[in-house]
């Protein structure tokens, strides 16, 4: 990141804050401040609200502990998901990519969740094991389950058959070579696939939680502020997701890059 | 006398960046109309950056660049420039390919069939006029990108090694195809590479340069006689100046 | 046919026959026809939903002997005039909008930050943070401003779509098409020549690739925001027809839920066979 590209970075961002903040104070008075609920008008919404209303909401919320706690629940969930997903996807996709019996198997099956929706399942595991943690859970996993299993799949699939020859004639073969050739250069694919899985699992906890809303998530608190509706929590809310998903992201990014460091630019 | 078609005056050029890193130093270099001027040099000598200014694609940070007495503002067609990398258009025909830059100039569909025409001829691809780059081998997508250029009857010719991804005998087969090509059309040619033999076998004078910052270290007169041919690599002239050429790249590279 | 496709296709046949019986396995030994529904529930909810969509005239307690294996939820729908080809119509529209209007906007913005250094180092960033907020999640906001309407439950599909288009846009033109473009400058190109003959023929394989995935995601926010606040297509249906406020008071059928996601299943394999169908007649000219 060379000095240059910092400045305009720098430069684009306070420049997107300092509209938002003409927006709001210009719109303080003229922005209609109530809104139509359906059954009745609420008053008093700020639709823009202003710099100073989010710090003091913001604080409010973290020093109450409501913002953490929150956070935390759904953090725990989408690692859990991912963890189980993962897991499972990984391992499902290595046994597909490196034999071919294998994915005959599991081809129909792959097909058919992978042109389902994530979303789609919730009420059918909602029907199946209730409101709560496990349905949520569950239903992450399952997206993050496909979306690594193709990655690992691609992964074992794309190995330039030039290595794989070259270790047979090194008098490597079997589970012996897969480990140790196939699987680093099946881990580029699996770390892309992993990022996309992440900002699928927050995709999916957010609308998770906002059709089952119970507290405390973060999907109950945008449902909640969303209710009365009250604008300040709102944007607070969806801050604190974006910049999660935001951290989870730049966490994923740094760990492929060590992971393939020996790839050099090819990765 | 008349002036030299291209000339480089000066030219340095530093990469911006956190620490500037100079690729050319106080390069001075004259090129005149009609020769085939081969620049010889390490790997990351500079070689290609050089090019890139002649072709207008980069301003030098120092010195001037001239272009028939002209300071060159920008690429066109007059800088007939052919990359490194592959860059035949592959979602074009080879026909297609060839008209591009006529295209780009308003030629009339009649006129610029009859130049393909004679291209295609030229290069000896006629049977493949209708075909997709995908099914042409690297060698004659290279032909293709120099025939391409010769459309748009270029002042001057920038190839930027051209062969050097070419296997042994298709980079000797193109290296004829290039100079037979040449002596008909007898056009003003920058031709860069890192091989001797190849700089020995299609030029008539080498620059040799110094590895990075560049510089012109020494020029190297090719008096081999022309036309080239299979012997011309085997003649006692060729070693002695190989052996100059070797001996000249070798403080070069030792940063002498 | 050679010996191992047949082979291939044996297996398939053999995992999905596999898997029906351990459903129907599960669904007899667990004998609870409301959690688990056995294939006859399905084949009957499946044929409710699809033919006997109309308002039902009559009160309630007259029609149960025609529905006794359909629950509450199929009732609710089958009351509404809910019918599965039209909730998954109504689906595939908003997704169909979304794609019209979100893939032109985001791979204009991934050429424009391709082909600009400048552009890049400025929009980038806030590209980065835009994308990192999930766009069912504004939709909530959104609502706020627009109201209920069908233009706040599009904008999160057309969020979702545009913000997935632009990187394999950017990258098409930065990666793929820099070359081509120095080339065609080289040729005396300029304007829209260059623009039209040369980056975009170039930088299309990669801007297609992004194509399915946008596909998929165009998807799963329309179902989101269907279940969220929308009061018709496929995600309305999974949910339990009605409104959201009244959801929560209807027992939900899990056999509609399975016949729903199968459709869906269905028409997301369509489309992205259309896709890949269409990328590949359009990129003809790609070296294996």
């Amino acid at each position: 990141m060379t000095a240059v590209r910092i400045r305009r970075a720098a430069f684009a961002l306070i420049l997107l804050a300092a509209l938002y903040g003409v927006a709001a104070w210009i719109g303080q008075g003229r922005l209609p401040d109530r809104v139509w609920m359906g059954a009745h008008y609420v008053e008093n919404v700020q639709l823009l609200p202003t710099f100073p209303s989010l710090f003091e909401e913001a604080g409010f919320l973290l020093e109450s502990g409501i913002l953490p706690a929150s956070a935390a629940v759904s953090l725990l969930r989408v690692l859990a998901g991912l963890l189980l997903g993962s897991t499972v996807g990984i391992l499902v996709g290595l046994a597909t990519g490196r034999a071919s019996r294998a994915e005959s198997l599991a081809d129909p099956w792959v097909s058919a969740l992978r042109f389902t929706p994530a979303l789609a399942l919730l009420p059918l595991f909602v029907a199946w094991f209730g409101y709560g943690e496990i349905s949520k859970v569950l239903l992450i996993a399952s997206g993050v389950a496909v979306v690594t299993l193709l990655g690992a799949h691609q992964g074992v699939r794309s190995v330039p058959r030039v290595y794989l020859e070259a270790a047979a004639s090194l008098g490597a073969r079997g589970a012996f070579a897969f480990r140790k050739i196939v699987l680093p250069l099946a881990f580029p694919a699996i770390f892309a696939s992993l990022r996309v899985a992440i900002a699928l699992a927050w995709v999916t906890i957010v609308v998770a939680e906002l059709i089952d809303a119970r507290m405390p998530s973060l999907g109950y608190l945008l449902a909640l502020s969303g209710a009365y509706p009250r604008v300040p929590t709102m944007l607070v809310s969806i801050g604190t997701v974006g910049l999660l998903v935001l951290v989870s992201d730049l966490l994923a990014l740094l760990l492929h890059a060590r992971a393939t460091r020996w790839m050099g630019r090819a990765a | 006398m008349t002036a030299p078609l291209l000339q480089a005056a000066g030219v340095g050029y530093s990469y911006p960046g956190p620490t500037p890193t100079k690729a050319l130093d106080n390069l001075d270099l004259d090129v005149e109309e009609g020769e085939f001027l081969a620049l010889l040099g390490p790997v990351g000598c500079g070689k290609t950056t050089l090019l890139r200014i002649f072709a207008g694609f980069l301003e030098p940070t120092e010195g001037t660049v001239r272009c028939g007495g002209e300071i060159i503002q920008g690429p066109g067609p007059r800088l007939g420039y052919v990359l490194q990398e592959q860059s035949i258009f592959p979602w074009m025909s080879v026909r297609d390919n060839l008209e591009f830059g006529l295209v780009a100039r308003g030629v009339d569909a009649a006129e610029r069939h009859e130049i393909s025409d004679e291209l295609l001829r030229l290069i000896g691809l006629e049977a493949f006029e209708a075909a997709w780059p995908k099914d042409l081998s690297a060698g004659m997508s290279k032909m293709v990108e120099v025939a391409r250029v010769l459309a748009t009857d270029p002042a001057i010719l920038l190839l930027d090694e051209p062969f050097g991804a070419l296997d042994a005998q298709t980079r000797a087969r193109m290296q004829d195809a290039l100079t037979r090509l040449w002596e008909q059309r007898r056009k003003t040619v920058v031709f860069v590479t890192h091989d001797a033999d190849e700089a020995l076998y299609v030029a008539d004078r080498i620059a040799v340069l110094s590895h990075r910052p560049g510089r012109v270290k020494t020029t190297v007169a090719v008096d081999l006689p022309r036309p080239r041919s299979f012997e011309t690599r085997f003649l006692a002239r060729f070693v002695a100046l190989k052996r100059m050429l070797w001996e000249g790249m070798d403080s070069a590279t030792q940063g002498v | 046919m050679r010996r191992d496709t047949r082979h291939r296709m044996l297996l398939r046949a053999v995992s999905v026959a596999a898997l029906a019986a351990a459903y129907m396995l599960v669904a007899w030994r667990v004998s609870r026809p409301d959690v688990v529904p056995p294939a006859g529930h399905l084949v009957e909810a499946f044929a409710d939903l699809v033919g006997r969509g109309y308002q039902l005239p009559s009160a309630p307690g007259e029609e149960h002997h025609h529905h006794h294996h359909s629950s509450d939820q199929v009732e609710t729908l089958v009351r509404g005039g809910v019918t599965l080809q039209a909730s998954l119509a109504i689906s595939a529209a908003r997704v169909a909008f979304g794609l019209l209007v979100g893939l032109p906007l985001g791979i204009l913005i991934g050429f424009f930050m391709g082909w600009s250094r400048r552009a890049d180092d400025y929009l980038h960033p806030i590209f980065v943070l835009v994308r990192s907020v999930p766009p069912l999640a504004l939709i909530t906001y959104v609502m706020l401003w627009l109201g209920h309407s069908e233009a706040h439950r599009l904008i999160p599909i057309v969020y979702a779509v545009a913000t997935t288009a632009v990187i394999p846009a950017y990258h098409g033109v930065r990666d793929v098409a820099s070359k081509y473009v120095i080339a065609a400058r080289a040729l005396g190109a300029r304007g829209r020549l260059l623009y039209l003959r040369v980056l975009l023929p170039a930088a299309a394989p990669a801007v297609l690739g992004g194509l399915r995935y946008s596909l998929a995601i165009a998807w799963m926010t329309a179902v989101g925001a269907e279940m969220l606040m929308a009061e018709n297509g496929m995600g309305n249906l999974l949910v339990g027809g009605g409104m959201w406020a009244s959801r929560t008071q209807t027992a939900s059928d899990p056999a509609v839920i399975i016949v729903g996601i199968l459709a869906l299943a269905g028409a997301g394999w369509a489309m992205d066979a259309l896709a890949r169908a269409t990328t590949a007649r359009l990129t003809r000219w790609v070296r294996a």
